[in-house]
């Protein structure tokens, strides 16, 4: 059948196996990540180390080579009944970059402001993005992200680790973050701790894509819409955004928790 | 529902069935990238089939493969090479293009 299209003469195309070897390594690699989330899933969920919302940001499990951006985001929450966290706000200043076609850095200051207190910056993050298959390789996409953090007035340290898992339905996209969480410090219980976000996405176009997200943590569980899109500026230069808003589906999560971003890629 | 980790365990064992599953032979095709260029500009390959393309960049630049129909963004650095997994997918035209030099560097995925 190929035979039959002229444009296939000026390709190279061929049956090859396989590296069933590497094939195993990478699977192994996912099914222990996998099992160690598993095995340590409990009824206890993550609250942050700067006492912050988990509805923040889904993330995917893709790293491009020579990539660098600067991002902003936060979060408003609205919530008449939580006194403590009506119109407190939260935000993001990050610089990140990749170091090769597999992993990306990326830093964190966060500030905050409430009721109680002015903005000021209350944590530093470092974050690890680690792409473990290409895209579309197999039935679903891998990656990790791991994370370390330190809330600078509370003194309380957290490190996590969160698989990255993402698939592709025609113009639907799945995506799953599944945490794992150890939080320290003088003022509270070390504990471990897991927590999830899932984003379902509908590629409508690059300019705007409507998605669903959910989240749940030991603090916060809320599920709403949010849209995304990209802006091309030529050359490496483009701007993601998001924007949404979360529904709270307890009590201890506001009512409304207000969502954006804006990453500058060059 | 909720606050169970109920959820979390029924799609790690759905992703983990998935994921140990045999892998099967993948076509696999060539396309280099020069004078920012693809070549071949049109690549033909079966309906419903998964296919490897092993992009060749002959370049000193990098080039990044884009295409927002195949949903794949790739960034090939200059003199290396990238691999960009398409389909399966029903018949149809998906075109791409080079994101750094996207005047010349154009193309499109035929599936027959």
């Amino acid at each position: 059948m190929l035979k039959d299209h002229p444009g296939l003469e000026q390709t190279l195309l061929k049956i090859s196996q396989m590296n069933s070897d590497k094939y195993f390594l990478k699977q192994c690699l996912v099914f222990l990540s996998a099992l160690m989330v598993f095995l340590l899933s409990s009824p206890l969920y993550a609250d942050g180390a700067s006492g912050g919302t988990f509805i923040d940001k889904v993330y995917h499990p893709y790293v491009q080579p020579h990539e660098r951006e600067i991002e902003w985001r936060g979060t408003y929450k609205k919530d008449s009944e939580l006194r403590n966290q009506d119109n407190a706000q939260r935000h993001k200043l990050a610089y990140a970059q990749s170091f090769n076609d597999r992993w990306m850095g990326e830093i964190y200051l966060v500030g905050e402001k409430n009721r109680q207190k002015d903005f000021k910056l209350v944590s530093v993050e470092l974050e690890a993005l680690w792409q473990i298959t290409e895209q579309g390789e197999y039935d679903y996409d891998w990656g990790m992200l791991f994370e370390a953090e330190h809330e600078t007035e509370e003194h309380i340290s957290e490190v996590s680790s969160a698989l990255l898992i993402e698939r592709e339905w025609g113009k639907w996209v799945g995506t799953a973050n599944l945490y794992l969480i150890y939080e320290w410090g003088s003022h509270i219980d070390n504990e471990l701790e897991t927590a999830m976000a899932l984003q379902g996405r509908y590629r409508l176009s690059r300019q705007l894509e409507p998605a669903i997200e959910f989240y749940s943590s030991d603090t916060s569980e809320g599920i709403g819409p949010v849209l995304l899109g990209t802006i091309k500026l030529g050359g490496r230069k483009q701007i993601r955004w998001e924007a949404g808003v979360i529904a709270g589906l307890d009590n201890e999560t506001a009512d409304e928790t207000y969502k954006f971003s804006i990453e500058f890629e060059f | 529902m909720p606050k169970s980790p109920f959820i979390r365990v029924l799609l790690l064992i759905g992703t983990l069935l998935s994921a140990i599953r045999v892998a099967a032979a993948t076509p696999v095709i060539d396309v280099e990238i020069k004078n920012h260029l693809f070549i071949p500009s049109e690549i033909i390959i079966p309906e419903n089939t998964k296919v490897k393309l092993v992009i060749h960049n002959r370049d000193e630049t990098d080039e990044e493969f884009e295409s927002y129909e195949l949903n794949r963004e790739k960034v090939i650095i200059g003199n290396r090479k990238g691999v960009i997994f398409v389909g399966p997918l029903p018949a149809g035209e998906y075109p791409f293009f080079g994101e750094f030099f996207p005047k010349t560097a154009q193309g499109k995925v035929i599936v027959k």
